[in-house]
C-alpha cells in the first residue's frame, strides 16, 4: 500500500511530514468483514485471550484500580 | 397540513412524508391520538392509586398555590395512603413491569439455550465458544475437554435458576466493581433472585402493605438491579453465545431501506429468537425462488424496535425505524408482512394493515392481537415456523395495492459495538484493553462518556430530543454509547459513521475517533443490551486511573424521549450503579415532592447516582456535562497538567521527602 503523507506544523519544529490516514476508501462489503472473534481458533487460544484481553474479570493477577487486601 | 404542525411531529423527513400520506389515506396514527387525547394530569405525576376497589383515589397537588400542611393532611386515599406512598407505589410498579419484561425475555433465551445445547432446537447452535468459556470460568463450570454442548447445558441450567433463586445473591453482581458491590450490600439491595424481587414489589404495593416510600423505593432499586445485572444481562450474554457476539457491521437505517420490487418483511419487537431463524430462512435459495415466482426480485428484511437492533448487531439487517415509525412502515403500502414478538407493539397495527395489504403476524403466545395472523414460535421447530412466516409474506406480495410510497431517506451506520469489540478495537488482539479510552479521558481529549438510550414518545417531537442531545454531547467531546430507539434516531441523523466525528464532534473526541476508526456515537444494541454499557463502565473502572467505582467516573446517562416502564427500570439500575441519569418528556413522581427529592437528591448520598428531569435536550446535555465536569474535578483531571520527565537526580529528591 502506498502511504499518504501530509505536512503539519509541529511545536518548535516547524513544518513536519506525518503519516496521513491509512484506511482504504470505500465501504466494507459482506457480513463477515468486521468479525474479529473468528481469528481465535482453538479453545486454548480463546482461554488465553480471556485471561489477557478480558483480564479485568478472568485473570488472577490483575487488579487494576481494585487492588486490596480483602476482597469484597 | 401546516408546515409548523408537521415539524412538531418528527424531525425525520421520511416520517413527515408518511404522516402526510396517512392523513391522505385517512389512517389514524399515534401522532394523531396524542393530539386528540391529553395525558391524565393526575396519573401522569403518580397521584392516582387504583390498587384496590375503594379507588381509584386521586391525591393531586393543589393547583396554582403552595400546599399548606392542612392541605397535605387531606391528600390521602380512602385507606389513608399518603401522596408519597401512592407516588412511590406507582413508581416501583413501573420498575416491576420493566424488570419483568426484560427478565422474561432473558428467561425465554435461557430456555432456548438449554434446548439448543441438548440438541432439541434444530437450527440453533453455539456460535461464540469464547463467550461460553467466559461464563464457564465465571461460574466455576468445568471446561477441561468437555464438549461445548455439555458445558452449555450446565451454563443454561445455572442461568435459568437465577430467575427462581430464593436467597443469596445473583451471580452477575460479582461482575460489578468491588466498591459498588459493597455499597449494594450496605444498602440491602443485592437481588436475591430475579422473579422474587418482581413478585415482592407486587406484594408490597398491594393495598395495605408497604407504606414507607423509602422502603418501597429500596425494593424498587433491588428489582431494577435484578433487571440490569440479572435478567437483561443474562439475555445479552446467552444471546451472544447462541447468535454471536456483535462485531462492527455496516448497514442502513430509515424507511428508505424498504424496496419496491422485493418482498418486504418487517421484524418488530424485542426477542431475536425467531427472527434469527427468519434471517437464515430468508436467504434460502428456495425462498428466493418462491419470491421470484411471485414477481418479486428478492426478499428484503428490515427491523423495527429492538428485535431490529438485535439482528442489525449480528447480521447487519437494516433498520426500518423506531417505535414511532411502526405504523408509518405500514403506511408505505410496501410491507408484505410485519412479524411481531413482544413489547412496544402498537395495537393499532392490524387496523392500519387493513387499509393496505400487510399481514400482521404475531408469534409469541404471550402477545396475541385481534386481527393478526398467529404463527406461534416453537423452539423445537423454529426453522419450519420461520419458513411459514416468510412464505406467508411472499404469498402476500401479489396483493400489494398501487398506493405505495417508500421515502428516499436512509443513512449508513456502523453498529456492533459490544463490550468485547470495544475492548478489542482499543487494544488489539494481543492486549485488548480500555487503557486508551481511560488515557484519553484523563488527558481530556474525551471529556466523559454518556449513555443515551430509550424510546420515542408520541408526546414529544419524534427523535428531536435524542438527536439534539447527542449532537450537543459529542460537540463537547463526550463519547456517546447508545441502545434501543435512541440509537436508531442518532443513526438516522448520520451520527453513527466514522465521518461524523470530523463533522459533529469536538476536536479531542474527533482525534480519538479518527485514530481508532470509530464513530463518535457507538451503537451497543437493544434495550436488554444496556447491560453492555454497565460492563463497559465496569471495565473502565477496573482498568484504573479513574477512581474505583462507577460513581467516580465522568459519565452520565439519559433517556430524553422515554415512555416505557422498561426505561424506568433501566434508569433506576443505572442510578443504583452510580450513574447520574436524566429523563425528559415527563416525570412520574412529581405529585410527591418528598419522593421526587428522595430520587433526585438523597439517592446520590446512598448510591453516588441520582435521577434528574429536564425536557429541553440541550439543557439536559449541559446538566450531564456539568456532572461530568464535577467528576473530573473530583478525580483531579479537570486541568491540563504539564508532564515532567524526571531524571535520576529529581527522583532522589523525591525519595528524601
Amino acid at each position: 500500500m502506498d502511504y499518504k503523507v501530509v505536512k503539519k506544523n509541529a511545536p518548535g519544529r516547524g513544518e513536519v511530514e506525518i503519516l496521513a490516514e491509512t484506511y482504504e476508501a470505500g465501504k466494507p462489503e459482506g457480513e463477515d468483514t468486521g468479525k474479529w472473534r473468528q481469528k481465535l481458533e482453538s479453545r486454548d487460544e480463546k482461554l488465553k485471550y480471556l485471561q489477557n484481553g478480558e483480564r479485568y474479570w478472568y485473570s488472577d493477577d490483575w487488579f487494576g484500580s481494585e487492588k486490596r487486601k480483602t476482597p469484597a | 397540513m401546516v408546515e409548523e404542525e408537521k415539524k412538531k411531529k418528527s424531525v425525520d423527513k421520511a416520517s413527515l412524508e408518511l404522516i402526510d400520506k396517512a392523513c391522505a389515506d385517512e389512517v389514524n396514527l399515534a401522532f394523531d391520538r396524542a393530539e386528540s387525547m391529553k395525558p391524565c394530569p393526575i396519573g401522569a405525576v403518580g397521584s392516582c392509586c387504583k390498587n384496590c376497589g375503594m379507588g381509584p383515589c386521586r391525591v393531586p397537588l393543589p393547583k396554582g398555590k403552595e400546599e399548606t400542611p392542612e392541605d397535605k393532611k387531606k391528600r390521602r386515599g380512602i385507606c389513608g395512603a399518603t401522596a408519597e406512598t401512592i407516588a412511590a407505589r406507582n413508581f416501583v410498579r413501573m420498575i416491576a413491569g420493566g424488570s419483568a419484561a426484560h427478565s422474561d425475555h432473558g428467561r425465554g433465551v435461557a430456555e432456548l439455550f438449554i434446548a439448543a445445547a441438548k440438541g432439541e432446537a434444530p437450527g440453533y447452535q453455539i456460535r461464540d465458544e469464547q463467550k461460553l468459556l467466559a461464563l464457564a470460568l465465571e461460574w466455576g463450570v468445568e471446561i477441561s475437554d468437555r464438549s461445548n454442548s455439555d458445558i452449555a447445558v450446565e451454563i443454561g441450567e445455572i442461568a435459568l435458576a437465577e430467575f427462581g433463586r430464593q436467597e443469596g445473591e445473583l451471580l452477575f453482581i460479582k461482575r460489578a466493581p468491588l466498591k459498588r458491590q459493597e455499597i449494594w450490600r450496605q444498602q440491602g439491595v443485592v437481588p436475591r433472585g430475579i422473579d422474587r424481587e418482581v413478585v415482592e414489589i407486587m406484594h408490597r404495593t398491594h393495598m395495605g402493605v408497604d407504606q414507607d416510600y423509602e422502603n418501597l423505593i429500596q425494593q424498587g432499586t433491588r428489582t431494577a438491579l435484578a433487571d440490569g445485572w440479572g435478567g437483561s444481562m443474562l439475555a445479552t450474554e446467552l444471546q451472544d453465545i447462541l447468535f454471536g457476539t456483535p462485531a462492527p457491521v455496516l448497514s442502513e437505517v430509515n424507511l428508505g431501506v424498504l424496496k419496491e420490487d422485493e418482498v418486504n418483511i418487517i421484524i418488530h419487537g424485542h426477542e431475536p429468537l425467531l427472527s434469527e431463524m427468519i434471517v437464515a430462512v430468508a436467504r434460502e435459495p428456495e425462498m428466493i425462488k418462491l419470491a421470484e415466482s411471485k414477481g418479486a426480485k428478492g426478499i428484503n428484511l428490515a427491523g423495527i424496535c429492538c428485535t431490529a437492533n438485535e439482528i442489525l448487531m449480528r447480521h447487519g439487517v437494516p433498520l426500518a425505524g423506531t417505535f414511532l415509525q411502526q405504523e408509518l412502515a405500514l403506511v408505505t403500502g410496501a410491507v408484505d408482512a410485519m412479524v411481531v414478538d413482544v413489547q412496544c407493539i402498537m395495537e393499532s397495527l392490524p387496523d392500519i394493515a387493513q387499509c393496505y395489504h400487510t399481514k400482521i403476524i404475531t408469534t409469541s403466545p404471550k402477545a396475541k392481537m385481534k386481527g393478526a395472523v398467529h404463527i406461534e414460535f416453537n423452539e423445537h421447530d423454529a426453522v419450519n415456523g420461520a419458513r411459514e412466516v416468510v412464505k406467508s409474506a411472499i404469498e402476500n406480495f401479489p396483493n400489494r395495492g398501487k398506493n405505495i410510497r417508500i421515502p428516499q431517506e436512509k443513512h449508513d451506520l456502523i453498529a456492533g459495538f459490544s463490550h468485547e469489540t470495544i475492548n478489542y478495537l482499543l487494544g488489539g488482539l494481543f492486549r485488548a484493553s480500555y487503557r486508551p479510552l481511560n488515557d484519553n479521558i484523563i488527558n481530556g481529549r474525551i471529556r466523559g462518556v454518556a449513555g443515551v438510550v430509550g424510546c420515542n414518545n408520541a408526546r414529544w417531537e419524534h427523535n428531536q430530543a435524542h438527536v439534539a442531545m447527542v449532537k450537543e454531547l459529542i460537540k463537547n467531546d463526550v463519547l456517546v454509547l447508545q441502545t434501543g430507539c435512541s440509537a436508531m434516531a442518532s443513526a438516522m441523523a448520520g451520527l453513527m459513521v466514522p465521518e461524523a466525528a470530523a463533522k459533529y464532534a469536538g476536536k479531542g473526541l474527533a482525534e480519538v475517533c479518527e485514530t481508532v476508526g470509530i464513530p463518535p456515537v457507538l451503537h451497543m444494541g437493544s434495550c436488554v443490551d444496556n447491560s453492555r454499557i454497565l460492563i463497559a463502565a465496569t471495565a473502565v473502572v477496573k482498568d484504573g486511573g479513574l477512581g474505583d467505582d462507577i460513581s467516580d467516573l465522568p459519565v452520565a446517562g439519559a433517556a430524553p424521549e422515554w415512555m416505557s416502564e422498561k426505561a424506568i427500570s433501566i434508569g433506576q439500575y443505572f442510578i443504583a450503579s452510580g450513574v447520574y441519569t436524566i429523563f425528559g418528556v415527563t416525570w412520574p413522581t412529581e405529585g410527591s415532592k418528598e419522593v421526587t427529592d428522595y430520587l433526585f437528591k438523597d439517592m446520590e448520598q446512598m448510591y453516588g447516582g441520582m435521577w434528574a428531569f429536564e425536557t429541553d435536550p440541550i439543557k439536559a446535555a449541559h446538566l450531564m456535562i456539568e456532572h461530568i465536569d464535577k467528576k473530573r474535578k473530583a478525580l483531579g483531571i479537570d486541568k491540563a497538567r504539564e508532564r515532567v520527565l524526571y531524571d535520576m537526580e529529581m527522583r532522589r529528591e523525591l525519595d528524601k521527602v
